[in-house]
């Protein structure tokens, strides 16, 4: 005879059990007295259970009038809070419009920059094309002051010209991540506590 | 008059948008079931009433966070339950002085039939209400709603097979301290 299979009792009879666990406990149950005798002792438990009454509540119709008369004022949705509402979801979208824009500006005017070095706009009209821009003005005046020299000077000038040329882009998509990051964090934390509040105390294991 | 589930997502959707008469339809149709978990949980009529009142106030304030997707019925329940186990912890526990008054309720001797019938339905319900909370309610929503183990899950937030551990356990509980009531039964049947 197979193991006994008093675990599964229970979802057998209350129809929860499916495929080969329900073969299973089938084929046990046909064969064996002990597991049988378990099973109708539940069956009976849960006629004993059956046999408790409820009481006489009061009709659906009339609790339903003594619960309109409780029934509080409920905050509905203010159109100055609805407003609110759609600037909170605009949030992102404007971050990410800003984000697209200003980059696509900053490519832009590194191709427009990189053509004009390379001499490659010189018949376009005046307001596209601009002289060289000398991104090493500080490096160069603590060169002409004699404070840098040679290596120092040379590095100087490198450190300076990405700084002039990247940083603000770092800078700028650093703070789109995590302007984004917080949105989404509050996202978040508002939704946890929506969910959350109708619950209550939830029973403990 | 029942509702169709797509008229309950109307009513639903009425209701969430503030009108009372939708909400007012609801609560009769889901107040004979709030109640009768309630009282399950905590054998006082009138406390299962007023408990069930503040689960339809509960469910009234916090109804624009229910989402149409799941079982009104599950989410309603939970919320039962919940103001059930308050109602509780409120009234200290009452539960044996409300068993003490069932049995008073009717001093006079009847049939022997009737004594043991009725004798027998005080030791169930007694026996029903020392089960840990966790264990009765799901026991509650089992034998006297028909729940599914998903619905029960859904209902209490916990997983099935945790649903059915509590099961086995307040059943176990049932059968040791109706272990003489079960004997008698199936010898009767038996007989």
């Amino acid at each position: 005879m197979s193991k006994h299979v008093h675990e599964w009792l229970n979802a057998y009879h209350d129809n929860e059990l499916y495929g080969s666990h329900l073969q299973q406990v089938e084929a046990h149950l046909a064969e064996c007295p002990i597991c049988q005798a378990e099973l109708e002792a539940l069956e009976k438990l849960t006629s004993l259970l059956d046999e408790v009454p409820a009481p006489e509540f009061t009709s659906p119709e009339r609790f339903a009038a003594q619960v309109n008369l409780r029934l509080p004022r409920r905050q509905m949705t203010a159109p100055g809070k609805k407003i609110l509402e759609i600037g909170w979801w605009m949030v992102p979208v404007g971050l990410l419009v800003s984000w697209v824009f200003v980059s696509t500006s900053f490519l832009v005017g590194e191709i427009l920059s990189t053509a004009n070095n390379l001499g490659l706009l010189t018949g376009v009209s005046n307001w596209l094309t601009f002289g060289p821009v000398n991104e090493t003005d500080v490096s160069a005046a603590l060169g002409q002051f004699g404070i840098l020299s040679g290596n120092g000077l040379d590095w100087a000038a490198s450190l300076e010209a990405l700084t002039r040329t990247s940083m603000p882009m770092i800078i700028f998509q650093v703070s789109i991540a995590l302007l984004y990051l917080s949105w989404i964090a509050i996202w978040w934390a508002r939704r946890t506590r929506h969910a959350r509040q109708p619950r209550g105390q939830l029973l403990e294991s | 008059m029942t509702f169709p589930s797509t008229n309950e997502t109307e009513l639903v959707t009425q209701a969430q948008s503030g009108d009372r008469n939708a909400f007012s339809e609801l609560v009769r149709l889901y107040s004979q079931g709030v109640m009768n978990v309630i009282y399950r949980m905590c054998g006082d009529a009138q406390i299962a009433e007023d408990a069930a009142q503040e689960t339809f106030i509960r469910a009234w304030l916090h109804l624009s966070s229910y989402r149409p997707q799941t079982s009104l019925r599950s989410w309603l329940y939970r919320i039962a339950v919940n103001a059930a186990m308050d109602m509780l912890r409120k009234e200290k526990r009452i539960l044996p002085n409300a068993l003490e008054d069932l049995q008073l309720q009717d001093p006079r001797p009847g049939p022997e039939a009737l004594f043991f019938e009725e004798d027998q339905i005080t030791m169930v319900r007694k026996a029903v209400l020392a089960l840990p909370d966790a264990s009765r309610a799901v026991l509650v929503l089992r034998e006297y709603e028909g729940m599914s183990y998903h619905e029960i899950a859904d209902a209490l937030d916990i997983s099935p097979g945790t649903v059915m551990s509590r099961l086995n356990y307040a059943r176990k509980l049932l059968k040791e301290k109706l272990e003489r009531r079960l004997f008698i039964q199936m010898e009767v049947q038996h007989v």
